[in-house]
């Protein structure tokens, strides 16, 4: 923390205070950097758009251009102004995040942070080199959960970031920045490597050089100028590089730490029980070095869109490059008590080789007290891990192919993200007895579960806050005898907050 | 069509259909005026499709025996589909337990889903201008993880909002955070 960033001049003090009501604002400079945010973009379109309708480029036109540009940009940073204006945050008297702002239509938001999935403290390049910092909250809930506030200090961010997470897990909220300890490092020359060895690589490199030669021939060398400007595939091998470079992971009582980053640092916060599922990925060419790629489901941070700018990139990567026996290591902390290799898997029928000729050998489910862990993908292996408690459904699905075989697939439903594990080409009957063993299971798990809340002190300051999401406040209805009340166990937890095992 | 040569080791220890309705469990069946409202749809996009190829017949230099041959495929698909829409309905199925519910449809594409009470964020009643005409309802289940899907259609409204007020109370009982 303390570590000096080499981009960024730090120059600023930190934004005004609480006002009167106790609302803070965001740092007077936001708007200027949200409004310049967009000028390479506009200058870009501002070259192209003449060049593009093959109009002859005289000094007028240029005036005009520029002074295009300017008007933009004035009014983009005038309009981020009145966004900045209108923009509070605060912590309401029941521990939680508010956020009003709005400046056409109010919006007034209540992040409620005992739902809490992640924390991030993000730095564009732009806003780095100020020493500003972006710090984006999700909390689980259907549609958009995520709250972006933009921006602070650096200082200020971390120590925003800090207070969430305290008054999340139930601590003092002014409690010290829980110390942190290093548990890996990615070196840029692995990254490279790794990177080097993926076959989207390769097939990128192809489509650059096909994207070339067409424009080329098309459009002449003022076409590759352009093309330049707007992007090659290949420039997404970079984007990665530049996205994982310097790839920290360490552990904190209050969860995960990664920090990642070239141009734009990245300092994301995963608390412990957070995570849904865990995904390695071998790709071919990583098996002789031994090394993998692990992803993480978090419930909330929806993923799918990768690499398309990076608002939407957020396939959720714990190392994005590490020897098995490191990733095994940090993914020990992410899911406590969980011994990946040591769950007996059973491979898929031989019949299987007829619907999957390449990787039937490599299928296989298994699981253990724990997790349910399946295996799949000849060329890039993939295993997927689901903790038995964050099994949200069961699928078993069957098309006519499997059908004629008399196998079937079962599908662990977990929430939206990169890991989605699936047992592939089962027998039929043994899909089934899978899929209502581990509903089972996960109802049995789900009775015992007490990571919600980690930190919980002896006595919490905000018990409001500190509640389970969706503990019952009713008392259950009467069950059946014979069946074990999922409810009960979560509020014995209630009563005694320090009962649930502590995560350090 | 990949068919098993018929050799001992490849025989599934169940039957196909148990694997997806299994015995012993309380399978509730859904509204035979499902199909109707299937059917219904379908005459309306084969009508649809046929307007379109009637269009055909103004653009210059076609040849008369494509309309027709889209025609006929169009009509031959209307009474497949139709055979189909029967079994299709009757393949709906959804069963009420102690913990969980389970759905299963298809007939090509075969699935069951298992929803534990404990896991449901939301229950939604849906019917569009059509279904309500009819009188038929769909459950719609959501939990956290988007690939659950597990819809039941074809519900009458009885027989729908009995099912999601007993499924809010026991996901109320069940309920388990993320």
């Amino acid at each position: 923390m303390s570590e000096r960033d080499p981009l960024s001049f730090e120059v600023l003090r930190p934004a005004s205070g609480p006002d009167q009501h106790g609302r803070r604002r965001m740092h007077p400079l936001t708007p200027l950097i949200q409004g310049v945010r967009w000028l390479p973009a506009m200058i870009v379109a501002a070259i192209t758009l003449p060049a593009q309708l093959e109009l002859t480029v005289g000094t007028g036109m240029l005036l005009a251009a520029a002074a295009g540009v300017v008007i933009v940009a004035v009014l983009a940073v005038g309009w981020n102004f009145l966004q900045w204006q209108r923009m509070y945050f605060w912590f309401d008297e029941d521990g939680d995040l508010r956020v009003d702002s709005g400046v056409l239509q109010k919006q007034e938001r209540r992040v409620q942070l005992s739902r809490l999935q992640s924390v991030d403290v993000m730095q564009p390049l732009l806003a780095r080199l100020a020493g500003l910092a972006e710090v984006r909250i999700e909390v689980a809930g259907a549609g958009d959960s995520r709250q972006s506030l933009q921006f602070l200090t650096l200082a200020e961010a971390n120590a925003l970031r800090n207070e969430v997470i305290a008054r999340s897990a139930g601590v003092r909220h002014d409690a010290e920045e829980a110390p942190e300890q290093l548990l890996a490092a990615v070196p840029a020359g692995d990254l490279v490597v790794s990177l080097l060895l993926r076959a989207e690589t390769f097939f990128l490199l192809l489509a650059t050089v096909a994207v070339i030669a067409t424009t080329v021939l098309s459009a002449g060398s003022v076409g590759l100028l352009l093309l330049f400007l707007g992007g090659v595939p290949i420039f997404q091998v970079f984007n990665q590089f530049s996205r994982y470079y310097d790839f920290q992971v360490a552990d904190s009582p209050d969860g995960l730490r990664l920090r990642h980053g070239l141009l734009q640092r990245t300092r994301q916060t995963v608390p412990p029980g957070r995570v849904q599922a865990v995904g390695f990925v071998q790709p071919f060419l990583w098996r002789r070095k031994g090394w993998v790629r692990v992803r993480l489901n978090v419930a909330g941070v929806a993923s799918g869109n990768q690499g398309s700018g990076d608002q939407s990139y957020t396939e959720n990567v714990l190392l994005p490059v590490a020897p098995w026996p490191v990733a095994l290591a940090i993914v020990a902390r992410v899911l406590p008590g969980v011994d990946i290799p040591a769950v007996p898997l059973l491979s898929a029928p031989d019949r299987s080789r007829r619907r999957a000729w390449i990787q039937w050998r490599r299928l296989a489910v298994g699981w253990d007290d724990a997790v349910v862990v399946t295996r799949r993908g000849r060329v890039t292996e993939h295993w997927d891990v689901v903790p038995h408690a964050r099994t949200q459904s069961v699928r078993v699905t069957q098309g006519p192919w499997q059908r004629s075989l008399g196998l079937a697939s079962v599908h662990i439903d977990s929430t939206p993200g990169a890991v989605r594990p699936i047992a592939l080409h089962r027998d039929a009957g043994e899909a089934r007895d899978l899929a209502q063993a581990q509903a089972d299971r996960a109802a049995a798990a789900r009775a015992a579960d007490r990571s919600l809340r980690w930190a919980a002190s002896p006595q919490p300051l905000d018990p409001a806050g500190g509640v389970a999401p969706g503990t019952p406040d009713s008392v259950p209805l009467p069950t059946p005898a014979d069946e074990p009340a999922a409810g009960l166990p979560v509020e014995a937890t209630a009563d005694h907050p320090d009962a649930g095992p502590l995560e350090q | 069509m990949t068919t098993p040569e018929g050799s001992a080791p490849a025989v599934p220890t169940r039957t196909v259909d148990q694997a997806f309705m299994p015995e012993g469990e309380p399978w509730q069946r859904v509204s035979p005026v499902l199909a109707k409202a299937y059917r219904i749809e379908l005459v309306i996009g084969v009508g649809l499709g046929l307007v379109v190829v009637a269009l055909l017949n103004l653009i210059p230099d076609m040849p008369r025996v494509v309309p027709l041959v889209l025609a006929a495929a169009l009509l031959v698909a209307l009474v497949w589909i139709w055979i189909v829409i029967g079994r299709r309905v009757r393949s709906w199925g959804y069963a009420e337990r102690e913990d969980d519910l389970l759905v299963t449809s298809g007939i090509l594409f075969r699935r069951l889903v298992i929803v534990p009470y404990g896991r449901m964020q939301l229950v939604d009643l849906t019917a569009g201008p059509l279904h309500r005409a009819l009188g038929i309802t769909t459950v719609q289940l959501h939990t956290a993880a988007a690939t659950t899907d597990a819809s039941i259609p074809g519900l009458t409204p009885e027989v729908a909002a009995g099912l999601r007020d007993r499924l809010a109370r026991r996901g109320e009982q069940r309920s388990a955070g993320l």
